[in-house]
């Protein structure tokens, strides 16, 4: 944790959403060479070797159009980081072999944290119109490539359906997380470590994974 | 391609001791005394572990299981297990991690066994900080041991492509001739319920292959299968450590070399040389899968 400043410089990559479509979001602290994440306009920041990377029937290409809107969810993001990594940083850090007390304290007393900054907070916030635009419309080609029933199934095996979401509220812990396959990965734009995109029901989530927090939620991105 | 995939597939052998597609459950407290019929060399110095899934649901079943995991490791000392994955279910507040965890596994823990976790699609992501799971605060991760072994944990329900980068680049450095890869998600499953994720396959396979991958330990579907060698790799389905959904393995899906979806299972499994021996052993203490696989080369 508190490693956010690591990873300010890369958080988020319009230029490899428009370059290739293979949006990709920085390794685990340590995790080696090749996950540290490339600098944006490299080709090992964007995918994988070919025979590795997620199936080319489903890559998306935003719209140059979209170049605004992407931008504008980018700034969104990093703002949000900012918060993150500054509320993060007045707890004390959580050291690699925690025990359950440690861990359950931590991420409770940091949601806390968070809700109290972003009191308020309403869906859309960072998921603006313009940006849930383009991204149900990324996802709509996803989905609608010959893969997409079968990358709808895997996002929907043990997902719970509809339930009622809360902008700034604890993800439920009885839901378990969605799979989000890397084709659907792949089509999203890229988030900085500890936010990731999940699926509750038919609607896409921006989880904050540290503090268990959903920050916001585009609904019904996924095909009825 | 095809030549060098065929010959890849050929150096894996299985030499099959005993097989069987659902063994008859059998409550355990009477099996737990009966006689254990492990078929592991059991040699001084080659490496022995454990293989574990889909566990941490604190009923009587896991505890049962746990019971012979200790069972078998008084005589078959394993140094390590793998966990892959729905390690916690349900809430998971310090509590539920020693009911869930450390209370069935504490004659394990007690004994120097150390557990090293791949996280499930009902797992919290700060398992990761937890230090039982040994994952050093990792989402992904791998780890060196004896018998010139490397296991590689993944997190699959999030494979995106910083992860397959980083796994690629870690196959194509290891240097230890066994390269075992665990996670949550089976690429080959023949479960009714869930099945083959292949979207995962369609990503992590190429690399099995291109990387000499012998041997894939899974989860998620909630019993035990280990899958007809594919392109080479020997897949074992490792689901039943706690949950069970009996009767769940599809027999015409043409997958299945061997299988168990009647009882809680785990695997048993050592590594000497170019040979891995394993047992699955279940609840009742029977060892209703054995065999030996050869490394890829």
């Amino acid at each position: 944790m508190g490693r956010w400043s690591d990873r300010a410089g890369m958080a988020l990559s319009l230029t490899a959403v428009l370059a290739g479509g293979a949006c990709s979001r920085p390794a685990p602290p340590g995790a080696g060479d090749a996950a540290r994440p490339a600098s944006a306009d490299t080709p090992a920041a964007t995918a994988p070797a070919a025979q590795g990377a997620p199936g080319a029937s489903t890559a998306t290409r935003p719209n140059s159009t979209d170049a605004p809107v992407l931008h504008d969810f980018e700034t969104r993001v990093k703002e949000y980081a900012a918060l993150h990594d500054k509320l993060e940083a007045t707890l004390p850090k959580l050291p690699k072999e925690a025990t359950p007390q440690q861990i359950d304290s931590h991420q409770r007393a940091f949601a806390r944290l968070v809700q109290e900054a972003r009191a308020g907070a309403t869906a859309g916030s960072i998921f603006t119109p313009d940006v849930k635009a383009v991204v149900q419309q990324l996802m709509a080609q996803v989905f609608g490539g010959r893969d997409g029933a079968a990358l709808k199934a895997s996002i929907m095996d043990e997902n719970p359906g509809p339930i009622k979401l809360t902008i700034n509220g604890r993800y439920p812990d009885t839901v378990p997380l969605s799979t989000v396959p890397p084709q659907v990965l792949q089509g999203l734009p890229r988030l900085p470590d500890a936010l990731e995109f999940r699926f509750i029901g038919r609607h896409l989530i921006l989880m904050d994974e540290h503090a268990h927090l959903i920050i916001d939620v585009i609904e019904n991105v996924l095909p009825s | 391609m095809f030549t060098r995939l065929s010959a890849a597939a050929a150096t894996v052998v299985l030499v099959l001791m005993a097989t069987g597609t659902g063994s008859p459950a059998t409550p355990a407290p009477q099996a737990s005394a009966s006689p254990l019929a492990l078929t592991l060399p059991n040699r001084n110095d080659s490496l022995k572990f454990a293989v574990l899934g889909d566990f941490g649901t604190g009923s009587t079943e896991q505890y049962d299981l746990a019971k012979q995991m200790k069972r078998v490791h008084d005589v078959f000392p394993y140094e390590l297990v793998t966990l892959v994955g729905d390690n916690l279910y349900g809430s998971e507040r310090p509590q539920d991690f020693k009911t869930k965890f450390e209370d069935p596994y504490g004659p394990l823990l007690e004994a120097g066994v150390k557990f090293y976790a791949s996280l499930g699609n009902h797992d919290a992501r700060e398992q990761r900080y937890y230090k039982q799971f040994n994952m050093d605060g990792k989402l992904y991760y791998s780890f060196k041991a004896k018998q010139n072994v490397r296991f590689f944990a993944l997190e699959s329900t999030y494979m995106d492509p910083p992860q397959v980068a980083w796994l690629e680049k870690e196959l194509k450095d290891s240097r230890e001739p066994w390269k075992i890869v665990f996670f949550h998600h089976p690429p080959y499953s023949s479960g009714d319920r869930h099945g083959s994720d292949q979207r995962l396959r369609e990503v992590l396979e190429p690399l099995f292959v291109t990387y000499n991958v012998s041997v894939v330990l899974t989860g998620h579907d909630h019993f035990y299968e280990r899958i007809k060698p594919q392109k080479g790799i020997v897949y074992f389905v490792c689901g039943s450590g706690g949950q069970l959904r009996k009767g769940n393995i599809d027999k015409s899906s043409g997958l299945t070399a061997a299988g168990n979806d009647t009882d809680q299972a785990f695997l048993a499994a050592e590594i000497n040389g170019d040979q891995m021996w394993f047992d699955a052993v279940s609840r009742a203490g029977k060892v209703f899968d054995s065999g030996v696989i050869t490394r890829r080369k």
